[in-house]
């Protein structure tokens, strides 16, 4: 799977698992013990998930520090809101592998269940 | 002229008649691939014929203005149109303002089109992108968990794209479960399904009026199912797959030596309009090769029909 590589998910992962903010320094001495990366190349990273307003970030002498627009939790919570939505509430097109049934629908299931046991292929 | 009103009678034909045609031909998803043809080249051949026949319709009007306007007159006013009614300025100008009203109304719904369809690709790829973010990355799954008790899997498109599985789908499935779950999905991006959502749901919103439009889009969406069913089905087996939809959908896990039919909890008898209950009924009971050929055979006509009638009529202008 593409994109789990990627810095931009890794660097926001390393600034949710803190507690207070962090510079542009901290995390590339962080990520420097781990892989061969450039100082900059980290530096326009963070300052790339500032401008998508994934990270907030205050000046704090001649660096910034940056901290998270929102929690993990937050944003996952956002998500599933938008994922439970009916069709007509979110404009982002999910392929839902099932939608959850009620006891009706179930019922029906149970029927066609009950009518293929015999035929079912194992 | 001929030509151009053949082509706008042909719009309004398909627009109208082609689901009943269809409907009967994919209702069993016997033929997948072919249905999904038939429905998408139905539904681009309605506002492709539309426009022509527009376009073609005001050529020949410019070419034969005034006798146009006297033609139209008379159809409206009768006897009552006299050479001083349609050669006045007054009544051209008039004639001249509809033309332009209606050319108004066609860039109108292009524009709420094109506007529709940025909006719902970009929110997709934002969902995707903070879904890969803020998501739990899955063992080796090539997915990511979002926390919620709610069972829930899906995938969204992006650069790049994500599949998405709750905490409370994983807690009821089991491996090959999972495997199915995860075929599916991948089998949606790998088959751009976002892509035929995307295009059809837009149609559908921006002319709500059109019938194909409206049921074209909801087939395509199932006809995406099947097609991702099918390809899970290969790879995972019908018995995982079939086992994850009703876990899945029951939010019940499904063991894997019990019959699945335990796994659905009993409740009020209820007309369903649930795809569960066709989609495990094609699963376990899928059509044979017979009906596969039979129906492919009769899709591809219908497609190659409702690419050459505005084709030809569109060469004969």
């Amino acid at each position: 799977m593409r994109g789990f590589g990627d810095l931009e998910a890794v660097i926001m992962r390393r600034v949710w698992d803190r507690d207070g903010p962090v510079t542009v320094r901290e995390l590339y001495e962080e990520l420097q013990r781990e892989r061969a990366i450039a100082y900059t190349t980290v530096m326009s990273t963070m300052d790339n998930l500032h401008r998508k307003g994934w990270l907030a970030r205050e000046r704090d002498g001649k660096a910034y520090r940056y901290t998270a627009v929102a929690s993990r939790e937050e944003y996952s919570a956002r998500l599933m809101g938008e994922a439970m939505a009916e069709a007509g509430d979110t404009e982002a097109v999910l392929s839902h592998f099932v939608a959850a049934m009620d006891g009706g629908q179930a019922e029906a299931l149970r029927a066609v269940l009950d009518r293929l046991a015999g035929k079912r292929p194992s | 002229m001929t030509a151009a009103l053949a082509l706008l009678g042909y719009a309004i034909m398909a627009g109208c008649f082609a689901p009943a045609l269809l409907a009967p031909l994919t209702r069993r998803g016997a033929s997948v691939r072919p249905g999904l043809a038939a429905w998408l080249s139905a539904m681009a051949s309605v506002p492709v014929s539309a426009a022509l026949g527009a376009a073609l319709t005001v050529k020949a009007a410019e070419a034969d203005w005034p006798a146009l306007t006297r033609l139209v007159c008379q159809q409206v006013a009768g006897t009552a149109c006299s050479p001083q009614v349609y050669r006045s300025g007054l009544y051209s100008a008039g004639v001249a303002v509809l033309a332009a009203a209606s050319t108004l109304v066609v860039a109108a719904a292009l524009w709420r089109y094109g506007r529709r369809t940025q909006r719902a690709v970009a929110s997709t790829r934002l969902h995707a992108r903070a879904a890969l973010l803020a998501g739990r990355e899955l063992d080796g799954a090539g997915a990511v968990v979002l926390d919620d008790p709610r069972p829930v899997a899906y995938c969204v498109a992006g650069r790049p794209a994500a599949i998405v599985v709750s905490s409370g789908a994983l807690a009821v499935l089991d491996k090959p479960q999972l495997a199915a779950v995860l075929a599916h999905e991948r089998a949606h991006l790998a088959g751009r399904h976002h892509l035929l959502a995307t295009l059809t749901r837009g149609l559908a919103a921006v002319f709500p009026g059109v019938p194909l439009f409206a049921k074209g889009s909801v087939e395509v969406g199932r006809l995406a199912e099947l097609a991702a069913d099918d390809a899970a089905a290969r790879s995972v087996g019908r018995r995982a797959l079939v086992a994850a939809l009703v876990a899945i959908a029951t939010g019940t896990a499904v063991p894997a030596a019990a019959p699945v039919t335990r796994a659905v909890p009993p409740g009020a008898l209820a007309a369903s309009g649930h795809a569960v209950p066709a989609r495990v009924e094609r699963l376990l009971d899928p059509p044979g090769p017979a009906a596969a050929a039979l129906f492919g055979l009769a899709l591809a006509l219908a497609s190659a029909a409702f690419i050459l009638v505005p084709g030809l009529l569109a060469a004969a202008a």
